[in-house]
């Protein structure tokens, strides 16, 4: 319960002012032209409709987990250069309860991001292949996704206690787990490149949005990989528990 | 010797034309529709025939549509990978005096004169048969509103800045 106040005020202080309210904006400008070349190049492009679908959907994951990233760095390393971690210590709340809070927050952005892309993917996916169970798999695994980079960054943020450094240290992890997507096809299908698809969390998902939306695959050829985002998933959550209790003034 | 050579050309000649004759004759490819006219964007099939006219039955035979571009300044021939056509079917048998029909949908990528013709390859022989040509021609076609993306496109961005002037307005009416 005691989250819940640290929630509303991460909320209050991080979303719900201009300044958090226009990456909204952006995020939305971006869909929008994102989604407009998409269809208007459709006759000329060599997408197909499902194609298209998971790209829009590879690139909202993409940017909720950065957000999350961003959300994380500033948590505990930004309080302390702000100066007001000391009050938040000597509320009564312990300090899991704030890491709850904050994580609560910044999934509330994760849902804010997905809910403005909606009304996008359902455009792009109109009369397409395995839209609305695409937006399902969107739904639960970014979440786990925005969890698991949003705590590690948090996480971090409460070691390291500097938010430039955790801040750049995330963006490397970031690029660390995108880097299959710059890898070709058939680099991808060396045993190396399989072994990076398959203990990179990130590449998990988009491999899993690939196999639903493009191959129409069901639930047991992801299991696997589901499987292994849901233990980074912990291995976060963990990661944050233990950074933040050792975190002292 | 003149005699010689003639003859030996002659020879060589008609063995040749028997062998091609014989080859084409064995197998014959037609394509359906013979010609098409469509817009950017349509997805259209090609049906082919592959009839064995011959008293043994064909196997293992690799059928496969060609589309060429004679557009007047772009002649060349298209991948068509591109157009998501199918690639090359391969025919376990085809009895004898029976038929093979087969069929290749693709997407009308880019606009201009085109011919798509069907080629069949038989490993037993060294010619492969093509079918008659089809004209194609593909009229530029723009949609400005796809999937009536304009309203979402537009009216999202516009109704979220909306949000964000109610949010700075009741923010600064509270901070007064």
């Amino acid at each position: 319960m005691k989250a819940t106040y640290i929630m509303q005020k991460e909320i209050r202080e991080s979303i719900l002012t201009p300044k958090g309210f226009l990456w909204y904006i952006l995020t939305s400008v971006i869909l929008s032209v994102m989604s407009y070349l998409f269809l208007t190049n459709n006759e000329l492009s060599l997408l197909d409709q499902g194609q298209m679908l998971y790209m829009i959907m590879n690139f909202i994951t993409a940017l909720g987990v950065l957000m999350g990233l961003v959300f994380g760095a500033d948590a505990f390393a930004g309080e302390i250069e702000r100066g007001t971690l000391e009050a938040l210590f000597l509320s009564p709340v312990n300090k899991v309860e704030i890491a709850t809070g904050k994580i609560g927050a910044a999934l509330t952005n994760w849902g804010i991001i997905f809910a403005i892309s909606l009304p996008y993917l359902f455009v792009v996916g109109k009369g397409g292949q395995n839209l609305l169970i695409g937006i399902v798999y969107l739904a639960f695994l970014g979440t786990f996704l925005a969890i698991t980079f949003s705590a590690f960054s948090m996480g971090l943020s409460a070691r390291i206690k500097s938010m430039k450094n955790s801040l750049i240290i995330s963006f490397f992890i970031f690029l660390l787990a995108g880097a299959p997507i710059f890898l070709s096809a058939a680099q991808r299908r060396t045993w190396f490149g399989r072994i990076l698809d398959l203990i990179n969390p990130f590449a998990d998902v988009i491999n899993t949005f690939d196999s639903v939306v493009i191959d129409s695959q069901g639930f047991g050829y992801q299991v696997a990989r589901v499987a292994i985002i849901c233990g980074y998933l912990v291995l976060s959550v963990w990661f944050l528990k233990r950074s933040v209790s050792r975190l002292e003034m | 010797m003149k005699r010689s050579i003639l003859f030996l050309s002659m020879i060589f000649l008609a063995t040749a034309a028997n062998y091609a004759s014989a080859s084409a004759g064995r197998i014959t490819v037609s394509i359906n529709p013979p010609s098409v006219q469509a817009n950017m964007g349509d997805k259209i099939t090609y049906a082919g025939t592959v009839t064995n006219n011959s008293d043994r039955a064909i196997d293992n035979i690799i059928a496969y549509i060609s589309l060429a571009n004679i557009t007047p300044g772009k002649e060349a021939p298209l991948d068509l990978e591109d157009w998501s056509a199918n690639k090359a079917i391969k025919v376990d048998t085809i009895p004898p005096h029976g038929t093979y029909e087969g069929q290749w949908p693709m997407r009308l990528i880019d606009s201009g004169s085109y011919v798509a013709y069907i080629t069949v390859v038989d490993k037993n022989d060294n010619m492969p048969v093509s079918s008659p040509m089809s004209r194609l021609e593909i009229k530029r076609l723009l949609r400005l509103n796809p999937n009536n993306v304009l309203p979402v496109a537009i009216g999202e961005p516009v109704a979220l800045g909306m949000v964000f002037m109610l949010v700075a307005f009741r923010r600064r009416k509270r901070v007064k």
